[in-house]
């Protein structure tokens, strides 16, 4: 039986559909077999940043319905033969699906993968519910915002209260020169409030913006970017290895840099 | 105050049902409210849910017996001004009071609720005596209680103790850099915390001060330290 998480977040717009790709991606590079669903009734685009719009033929809802079997919904990715998506309805409001019906679907996917991973939509109304009502561990995303945060504490407590107690906690979007220059929360400050575990940093950078719109997650490059290696990391600490956390503020920690900081405290 | 309320009724417990919030909110502030709280109540206690006008069908009390039952308590009675509730609730089995919704009844000798994990954004507790914290509020978090609040941990949301109108009760926390504090009818916001030793916050006057703990006996007469 696979492991079922949920990559989710509160707050809308801070990565979990990009993470859920990338995450997907690496592990499958690494010799897992992962199911995707979206969960995102109604704004699907995991499917988009797959690069594997043009190959959606049916949806959850019609497998559902029994007018396709499972196996026919999945969308396989050639580039890895390992990753298979289970499209949402593009056109039907949250309401389409039941927490059961997610339920089920995931439960039938994990006979067959090592991984599904759900990406949940923003929010804590009904399509957070069916997002979450599968999972037995959640991935949770924020940026180092503080309404971002404020939304992600909500959503621990929601988490912890459905019964779902391995929650990891992604921070993305970070930019060192702005930690540095206080204008931006630490690590260490959405650490403090949240109390859960990280499963890694992510770095704010245009590349994953690039990836996003080409539909190539970063992962599947050759040379992996500071982000590729960021998600990769990420993927390696799902599997049960010790990976230290990158240092994002390498590039920024020279003397000078810890210099004005010294200056500035 | 959207809060749910749990507090010694006539027979057990009365639940009463804040009416603004939709059932989905609702259904998570019940589940977060039994998880967070140690049980105060005795075991198999029989339980009045208080609904007011709100609508609850066969399905609404299924999953509330059911949430119930995992904290051993058993629904008995329900009080409310709907008669498609009443209906619902009387095929269910319980026994059914019509009219409208009581006032709360204060009482002074119910048991602290104690809760052992982090208050976090979006949660509202509240209970009609004292509240003991393991933990921290975080911003974004709600504690109320008509008795005192002790915080075993950083208060950074709002705490109101004495909410029916009390101003002797007191709110102590490890760390005090709450976000609102209340006490009876006064309110106060707490200056950005520099301090790290646990304070007491009391109403002297017509002011909420605040005291370093290891000062609090001293300056205040009969005080708790
Ligand atoms: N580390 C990053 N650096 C730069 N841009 C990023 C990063 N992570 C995500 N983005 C960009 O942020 C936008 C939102 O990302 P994404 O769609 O993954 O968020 P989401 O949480 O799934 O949003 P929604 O709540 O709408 O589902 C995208 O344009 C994406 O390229
Ligand atoms: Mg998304």
């Amino acid at each position: 039986m696979g492991r079922i998480i949920v990559i989710t977040s509160g707050k809308g717009g801070v990565g979990k559909t990009t993470t859920t790709a990338n995450l997907g991606m690496a592990l499958t590079r690494m010799g897992r077999t992962v199911a995707l669903m979206d969960a995102d009734f109604g704004l699907r685009n995991l499917d988009l940043l797959l690069g594997l719009e043009n190959r959606v033929v049916y949806t959850a809802l019609e497998v559902l319905a029994g007018d396709c079997r499972l196996e026919q919904a999945l969308v396989r990715d050639k580039r890895q033969p390992g990753l298979a998506l289970l499209p949402a309805a593009q056109n039907r409001n949250k309401d389409a699906i039941t927490p059961e019906q997610m339920q089920q679907l995931a439960e039938l996917l994990t006979e067959k993968f090592d991984y599904v991973l759900i990406d949940c939509p923003a929010g804590i109304e009904s399509g957070f519910k069916n997002a979450i009502a599968p999972a037995q561990e959640a991935l949770l995303v924020t940026t180092p915002e503080i309404a971002a945060v404020r939304d992600a504490d909500r959503v621990v407590g929601l988490l912890e209260a459905h019964g779902i107690r391995k929650i990891a906690l992604i921070v993305n979007r970070i930019r060192p020169q702005m930690v540095q220059a206080n204008n931006m929360m630490s690590v260490a400050d959405v650490q403090e409030i949240l109390a859960i575990p990280l499963a890694g940093l992510v770095p704010d950078d245009e590349r994953v913006i690039i990836s996003t719109n080409r539909g190539e997650p970063l992962v599947l490059e050759s040379n992996l970017s500071l982000p590729g290696i960021a998600f990769s990391n990420i993927a390696r600490r799902l599997e049960g290895e010790k990976v230290p956390l990158l240092d994002l503020d390498a590039p920024y920690n020279t003397l000078i840099g810890r210099l004005r900081r010294f200056f500035n405290r | 105050m959207t809060c749910l309320l749990v507090q010694p009724g006539a027979a057990g417990l009365d639940l009463t049902l804040p009416p603004e919030l939709d059932w989905s909110h609702l259904q998570d502030l019940l589940q977060q409210y039994f998880q967070l709280s140690e049980a105060w109540w005795l075991p198999q206690a029989p339980v009045r849910v208080v609904c007011g006008a709100r609508i609850l069908d066969g399905e609404h009390w299924q999953w509330l017996s059911g949430l119930l039952q995992k904290q051993k308590l058993i629904i008995t009675t329900v009080q409310t001004e709907a008669r498609a509730t009443a209906v619902a609730a009387a095929m269910a089995g319980y026994s059914v009071e019509q009219g409208i919704m009581p006032p709360p009844t204060a009482s002074a000798t119910l048991p602290a609720l104690y809760l052992d994990q982090a208050v976090r954004a979006g949660v509202e507790i509240r209970h009609p005596g004292t509240v003991v914290l393991v933990g921290d509020v975080n911003p974004g978090g709600c504690l109320v209680a008509d008795g005192d609040i002790l915080v075993w941990g950083r208060l950074r949301g709002v705490a109101h103790a004495g909410a029916q109108g009390d101003s002797r009760r007191l709110i102590m926390a490890l760390e005090m850099a709450a976000t609102q504090l209340r006490i009876g009818e006064l309110v106060a916001r707490t200056p950005p915390s520099t301090a790290f030793y646990p304070e007491v916050a009391c109403v002297q006057g017509d002011a909420i001060v605040l005291y370093p703990a290891r000062d609090f006996g001293r300056t205040t007469p009969g005080g708790v330290f």
